[in-house]
């Protein structure tokens, strides 16, 4: 697992800024609540009629005059997108990084197959993602301690582990563009997490395109369905852990008979 | 008892798309050699060192290391080779030190001592940053990764490209020093002076095919002459492979006034095996 830690190594400044960034915000949100409370009932009135738009960032379903629904509506809708970003720059570098970099003679002619150089560094990709989630639950619950307020724990824990699902889909993505790719494709990378999010919000709105709630991660990870529910769609997510082995498995296809360039 | 190879080549193919890498290439290098690999550039020397080391695969033919297919035991061959590759790259961020404990772990070996002994040879820094470091420095750092493991076979590319003429001396050094006890060295250059100097036999490929393999002594034997002279006033210089009679008769009607006739540069020698296949009368 030499390869593992180095890869961890290597990606631990990347990890401390976005956590601190996407967890620090989402947080300092938190720790806002009691001073917007007051105008926040007046808003929340407002956006709870808005009608599809309203659907789309889960206010028909959650208040924002609660810390649970301002959390579920607001601070999970940047805690994903944030996490899920995170995710595609970790993932889209992984593999190209050695090829961009011209390391490929230096790493991969030591005696460690290409299997398992794929799977330490796919680790890594997953030890990452837990770790940010990790992290940045415990600055989300602290922040409720802080202000006094009761947690729900088990649409809490169900909305960080659809999360995290949700954020490996996205990172096996981007590591299946970075299998393929000889150059980091870091804008390419970023745009998954965008669009992936964009068609989650135009699928809660637009009937018509209702069936992209099957391809968008970000459907099944949504916080306010899940604070609503208590639980997480197990179909989706199980359509997502699907694509995350399939992107897994083109990934390994590819990494083990790719020609490394210099 | 047959001889033992270190390498063995079969009709190695290697296409990039329609354009052929390297071809049909056969080589066999003998264990315990020392073993020049030339040929200009884009000629086929690291598409051959990258194929036999499983970085890009070959369409036909078999790749043979230490006695193991190089498709089917790629990972117990690379216990044994130590590589140092043309551009010696490294991850910027990481100290050399971090870099060179890096390589030995990810061997599972404790290199420590080797490592220690190789650094102070060749005068590296170890607290220094790789961005901190100039292109030979960066080869020097290479130089102990290939070599701190003491494996069985050495591949070089371009090894001394980069490096001061002290530490080439000292790279050689060692070369010597591993090849003393048993290792194997193939060794890929444009700098003919060293592979005369150092190596027992070499191989010349040019548009990825392989030209001839010799011994050095034998591809550096010739018949070919530098001619300096002055005729008819104005001073000439050339090599010449040939017929002397026939160039000193080609001379009838002419005034020499002086005229010297000297063994060629080792580049010239060379330099017909690298050009495209024509008249070589003179070189």
């Amino acid at each position: 697992m030499i390869l593992f830690k180095h890869e961890m190594k290597m990606n631990l400044k990347s990890l401390l800024i976005w956590t601190l960034c996407v967890g620090g915000l989402c947080m300092g949100c938190i720790l806002l609540y009691t001073s917007l409370e007051d105008s926040l009932q007046d808003i929340a009135d407002a956006y709870s009629d808005m009608g599809a738009m309203s659907a789309a960032l889960g206010m028909d379903k959650m208040s924002l005059a609660t810390l649970t629904g301002f959390y579920a509506t607001e601070v999970g809708m940047m805690h994903g997108l944030g996490g899920a970003m995170f995710a595609a720059v970790v993932g889209t570098g992984m593999l190209s990084k050695e090829e961009a970099g011209h390391t490929t003679d230096f790493l991969y002619v030591f005696p460690v197959g290409r299997t398992s150089i794929l799977v330490q560094k796919y680790l890594a990709l997953v030890c990452n993602v837990l770790l940010f989630n990790f992290i940045c639950a415990v600055l989300y619950v602290l922040g409720f301690l802080l202000l006094g307020e009761e947690i729900q724990a088990n649409e809490m824990a169900c909305f960080h582990l659809a999360q995290v699902l949700m954020q490996l889909e996205v990172g096996t993505i981007c590591f299946l563009i970075s299998a393929f790719t000889k150059k980091s494709f870091l804008g390419a990378g970023l745009g998954v997490p965008i669009l992936l999010f964009a068609a989650d919000m135009m699928c809660r709105i637009i009937p018509a395109i209702e069936n992209l709630k099957y391809i968008t991660p970000f459907y099944y990870a949504n916080a306010a369905d899940i604070f609503t529910s208590g639980e997480v769609e197990v179909c989706m997510a199980g359509i997502g852990i699907i694509v995350t082995a399939a992107a897994f498995m083109v990934s390994w296809l590819k990494f083990t008979r790719k020609d490394f360039a210099a | 008892m047959g001889r033992e190879y270190s390498i063995e080549l079969k009709n190695l193919t290697k296409m990039y798309g329609r354009s052929k890498g390297v071809s049909d290439l056969t080589l066999n290098v003998e264990e315990g050699d020392i073993f020049g690999f030339l040929g200009p550039n884009g000629a086929g020397k690291s598409t051959t060192i990258r194929s036999m080391l499983g970085l890009i695969g070959f369409q036909k033919g078999s790749a043979v290391l230490l006695g193991m297919d190089v498709r089917k035991q790629h990972g117990e061959i690379l216990k044994h080779v130590g590589y140092m590759p043309s551009e010696a790259m490294f991850y910027p961020s990481m100290k050399v030190k971090d870099v060179i404990r890096f390589a030995a772990d990810m061997r599972k070996m404790d290199c420590a001592e080797e490592a220690a002994m190789l650094c102070e040879c060749l005068s590296v820094d170890t607290e220094k940053r790789i961005e901190e470091l100039s292109l030979g420095n960066r080869k020097k750092v290479s130089i102990v990764c290939a070599m701190q493991h003491k494996p069985r076979l050495f591949i070089f590319d371009e090894p001394t490209s980069g490096l001061d003429p002290l530490m080439q001396a000292e790279f050689f050094k060692l070369v010597l020093k591993y090849n003393k006890q048993g290792a194997t060295c193939f060794l890929s250059s444009h700098v003919l002076s060293e592979i005369k100097k150092y190596c027992r036999h070499a191989a010349i490929i040019r548009q990825g095919r392989l030209i001839c393999t010799d011994t050095v002594e034998n591809l550096t034997r010739t018949s070919a002459k530098r001619i300096r002279m002055v005729k008819d006033g104005v001073a000439e210089e050339f090599v010449y492979k040939g017929d002397l009679n026939q160039l000193f008769a080609g001379f009838a009607g002419h005034d020499i006034s002086d005229i010297v006739i000297e063994e060629p540069e080792l580049d010239e020698i060379f330099i017909h095996y690298y050009e495209e296949e024509g008249v070589h009368d003179t070189i």
